[in-house]
């Protein structure tokens, strides 16, 4: 059964029609990478999938069950299978390292701290940020805080990992540390919905390949197809320009 | 002027006194902690509520911060009984600071709420707290840091201001003072002595609230 399944979703800021009626579906274990231009709406799509941004029109199923946006007790039982990680990494200023990825298993899957504990140092360990447990989020560099982000998530056990430009915020050479840490993921089942401008990495660990712009998906292919040979002109202009980049 | 001072009548007054310190101190612990909490659901409802909500919130602090406290403790104590309304003395005043200390954290608070960064309350939502979670974790935790400032201040000056209370009786420091200074007629001493616990007393406030700051909230706060 399809793992995500999104069907027409739009999503407005006001007046203005943000997204315009997106469809694409990840199997469970796929690795589905969303690429466009700037402001195409890949994070709003990402935000209406965890409901940050209310669909206004569309169908979200989860392993084959709708989503009601509208219900509260919907969408939390959607968050517990989704985790998002941000671009900002979004880390709590006022928890340490270890808080950060405790706090949700804890105090929302009300499971023991101790059992919790040793899952958030194994999974901090995963992210190369053993060292780090008592450290607060200002002491550490952006790569640094976007792997505790990352640990964060996975501290959640969710099914569907969504990944919003996880590098884009960060140092040219910080950057291969996290996408190390996506690639190990990879490895390991979870349904990942990533958006990312690095091109080489999204064309070596994805199944598929979505390319929008302006709100709509203009292509959905394989990695060889959209970076090899492109239907759409928009696609073909896109990949050259980030390419030569 | 050859005026002597003697402190020891006013130093046999002195268990008395501090005892009326011990009242000082349950009034402004009562109405601070009890504004705190209406101030946080009057800050929460200021930004985040409905737009009635927020206009009622705005118009209730602008009466109360615009109106002296003597002038509405003075309309519970003497005006409510006319309406059938009969309070005591202590708590028209325990009200009436309340009502006060509700409007100016309201203020105080509301400058924390906003100041949360819309990141961290992203971040919150999609790792599925309740709203209830995220105040107790997200919100709180932020906004007693970044108000930890005016939060002390206005924890003395409600400390300093709880004096008024003598005016209709109660006998808090001031209180006791007036009492005591009646009696044995050493004023200037009485006073004196009255005026160094109320230093002393701020300074344990302080400096409390300082090691408190720094303890809980991470807040490097100085005293002096
Ligand atoms: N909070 C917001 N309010 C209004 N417009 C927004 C908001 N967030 C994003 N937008 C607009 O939505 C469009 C898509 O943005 P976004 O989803 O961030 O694109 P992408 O992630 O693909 O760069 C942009 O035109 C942006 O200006
Ligand atoms: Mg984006």
């Amino acid at each position: 059964m399809t793992h995500l399944d999104v069907r027409d979703l739009a999503c407005s800021y006001g007046s203005e029609k943000i997204l315009k009626g997106v469809t694409l579906s990840a199997e469970k274990g796929e690795v589905v990478s969303l690429i466009g231009p700037s402001g195409s709406g890949k994070s709003t799509l990402l935000r209406a999938l965890v409901g940050l941004t209310l669909p206004s029109a569309g169908e979200v199923r989860v392993a084959g069950k709708a989503v009601d946006y509208s219900s509260r007790k919907s969408v939390r039982e959607l968050r517990s299978q989704l985790a998002i990680v941000f671009q900002q990494y979004n880390l709590f200023q006022n928890m340490t390292v270890m808080r950060n990825v405790t706090i949700a298993p804890i105090t929302i899957k009300k499971r023991p701290k101790a059992e919790v504990e040793a899952l958030a140092a194994e999974l901090l360990a995963r992210v190369g940020m053993e060292a780090k447990h008592d450290a607060y989020p200002e002491e550490l560099s952006g790569g640094q805080q976007q792997r505790v982000a990352i640990a964060r998530a996975l501290a959640l056990q969710p099914e569907i990992l969504l990944l919003d430009e996880v590098t884009s915020a960060l140092d040219p050479e910080r950057v291969n540390e996290v996408l190390d840490t996506i690639r190990r993921l990879t490895d390991e089942g979870i349904t990942m919905l990533l958006v990312s401008h690095e091109m080489s990495f999204v064309r070596e660990v994805s199944t598929r390949v979505v390319m929008m712009d302006d709100g709509k998906v203009v292509e959905t292919g394989t990695p060889s197809q959209i970076f090899d040979s492109p239907t759409h002109e928009r696609t073909r202009d896109f990949v050259g320009m980030i390419l030569k980049h | 002027m050859n005026y002597t001072f003697q402190f020891g009548e006013v130093m046999a007054e002195l268990p008395y006194l501090l005892g009326g310190a011990l009242v000082t101190l349950q009034i402004v612990f009562f109405t601070f902690f009890l504004g705190a909490v209406l101030g946080l659901m009057g800050a929460l409802g200021k930004v985040y509520g409905p737009t009635p909500l927020r206009k009622a919130i705005s118009a209730y602090v602008i009466f109360i911060t615009n109106t002296p406290a003597l002038v509405q403790i003075f309309v519970l104590y003497y005006a409510l009984p006319d309406a059938g309304i009969l309070l005591s003395s202590m708590a028209a005043v325990l009200i009436g600071l309340t009502l006060n200390s509700t409007a100016y954290l309201t203020e105080i608070i509301r400058a924390g709420v906003v100041s949360v960064r819309q990141a961290e309350m992203d971040a919150a939502i999609g790792l599925n707290m309740t709203r209830l979670q995220i105040l107790r974790y997200v919100m709180l935790p932020h906004i007693a840091k970044t108000i930890f400032a005016p939060l002390s201040n206005f924890f003395i000056w409600l400390m300093l201001g709880s004096s008024i209370a003598a005016l209709f009786g109660v006998e808090e420091l001031t209180g006791r003072a007036i009492n005591v200074s009646s009696v044995n007629l050493r004023t200037i001493e009485t006073f004196s002595v009255v005026a160094v616990i109320y230093i002393g007393l701020t300074l344990i406030a302080s400096m409390s609230l300082a090691l408190l700051g720094r303890v809980a909230f991470r807040v490097k706060a100085r005293v002096f």
